[in-house]
């Protein structure tokens, strides 16, 4: 009986959603992300026809220490990185894809559901 | 058969046993506990049925020149003398807190023979301190430090301080040949790679500083910078920080025979 309360409870441990990464939308990020084509240089769980080999994929892209290589990963860091990658890396492949910071915010909360 | 469903049921007790040990973190994992008596002998004898069954086929060239005594030593003082310390010289303090403790190689040089020596130097052993050498090492440059070894417990504390203080600094000669993937891939393992980055079929830290290298062959940008090409890939895996900076990818000190090899593991993983 206690071993079942004790299964319910981890169980519903796991069940518990941290809240959206920035406050953002992440239904609108898996959007958005469709929406900017992400998708075309990478491979992004969740977003359809996202099967890019340009970039790494974005699989578990949240639980990553560093992002691009040059920046520890952080909410804020990865929005920044989205609006403009070439302030964190100027060599860098990824384009500016004039992203706006409500944007960014929304596909940064989705891209941190990604372990 | 009623035995066998006894013995499947003493199986299963086992092994439910054994994943409840495991998980109950009863086991203690410091290196400041030391192994049961019977657990050490298990382990060591292990270690050494499975040095000699290893080193048993390894042809042994010349030793004891006495060129290759000093460039043995020179390597000894640089890469040996930090963990194992030397006659009248004790390690330095990190290494008296390994668990296992480096065995002085005084012991070793008298108990081992020369092909168990160099397969041990080469290959490093797992679950201790001992790393391996061989991408570190050019061939002749292991054998140099098994020479040196052997002559070890000959040397006295004094003859061994009276040895010349300054030898040239070793330099590493490495060969170059084709590429070579499988080579590549215990490479991958040995420059660390594993630590930062995911590789299929490996085990490791899981640390996931950089990127998966899963399908890393079809990628059409390395690093973010660097259009995919073999060529590219053996300059990148050398000297990452040519490309980008201050990426977190170190300069890691990959030959170019290594990287090669390296490279050529890679275009493997599609």
């Amino acid at each position: 009986m206690r071993l079942a309360i004790l299964a319910l409870l981890l169980l519903a441990g796991c069940g518990e959603k941290a809240p959206p990464a920035l406050g953002g939308d992440p239904e609108n990020g898996k959007l958005l992300l469709r929406q900017f084509a992400c998708g075309s240089c990478h491979e992004i769980p969740g977003v359809a026809a996202a099967r890019g080999r340009v970039g790494p994929p974005l699989e578990g892209v949240a639980t990553r220490v560093y992002l691009a290589g040059v920046l520890p990963n952080t909410p804020e860091n990865m929005a920044s990185f989205i609006r403009a990658p070439h302030k964190a890396d100027p060599k860098t492949a990824m384009p500016d894809m004039g992203v706006t910071a409500a944007h960014a915010r929304d596909m940064v909360a989705y891209l941190y559901t990604l372990k | 058969m009623k035995w066998i469903s006894a013995l499947s049921a003493l199986l299963i007790v086992a092994a439910g046993g054994a994943v409840a040990f495991i998980y109950s973190g009863l086991y203690d994992i410091s290196a400041t506990d030391q192994h049961l008596r019977p657990t050490y002998y298990a382990i060591k004898k292990t270690m050494e049925r499975s040095v000699e069954r290893r080193a048993k086929d390894i042809e042994v060239p010349p030793l004891g020149a006495p060129a290759q005594l000093e460039r043995g030593l020179s390597l000894f003082r640089e890469h040996c003398v930090q963990c194992h310390g030397a006659p009248g010289v004790p390690p330095e303090p990190f290494a008296l807190g390994l668990t296992p403790l480096p065995t002085p190689l005084a012991r070793s040089g008298l108990d081992r023979t020369p092909a168990e020596l160099f397969w041990v130097v080469k290959h490093g052993i797992k679950m201790t301190g001992m790393p391996a050498w061989e991408f570190r090492f050019a061939e002749e440059d292991l054998w140099a430090v098994v020479a040196f070894v052997k002559q070890l417990p000959l040397l006295s504390p004094r003859a061994y301080s009276e040895l010349p203080a300054q030898l040239a600094r070793p330099e590493a000669v490495l060969p170059s040949g084709e590429p070579d993937a499988r080579r590549g891939k215990d490479a991958l393992r040995q420059y660390g790679c594993i630590g930062c980055h995911e590789i299929p079929g490996e085990v490791g830290p899981e640390a996931r500083l950089g990127p998966t290298l899963k399908g890393v062959a079809s990628r059409t940008v390395l690093g973010g910078v660097l259009p995919n090409s073999f060529d590219n890939m053996v300059l990148w895996l050398r000297a990452p920080q040519a490309f980008t900076p201050h990426s977190a990818m170190p300069m890691l000190g990959v030959t170019e025979r290594d990287a090669r090899d390296m490279a050529a593991y890679l275009a493997t993983l599609k």
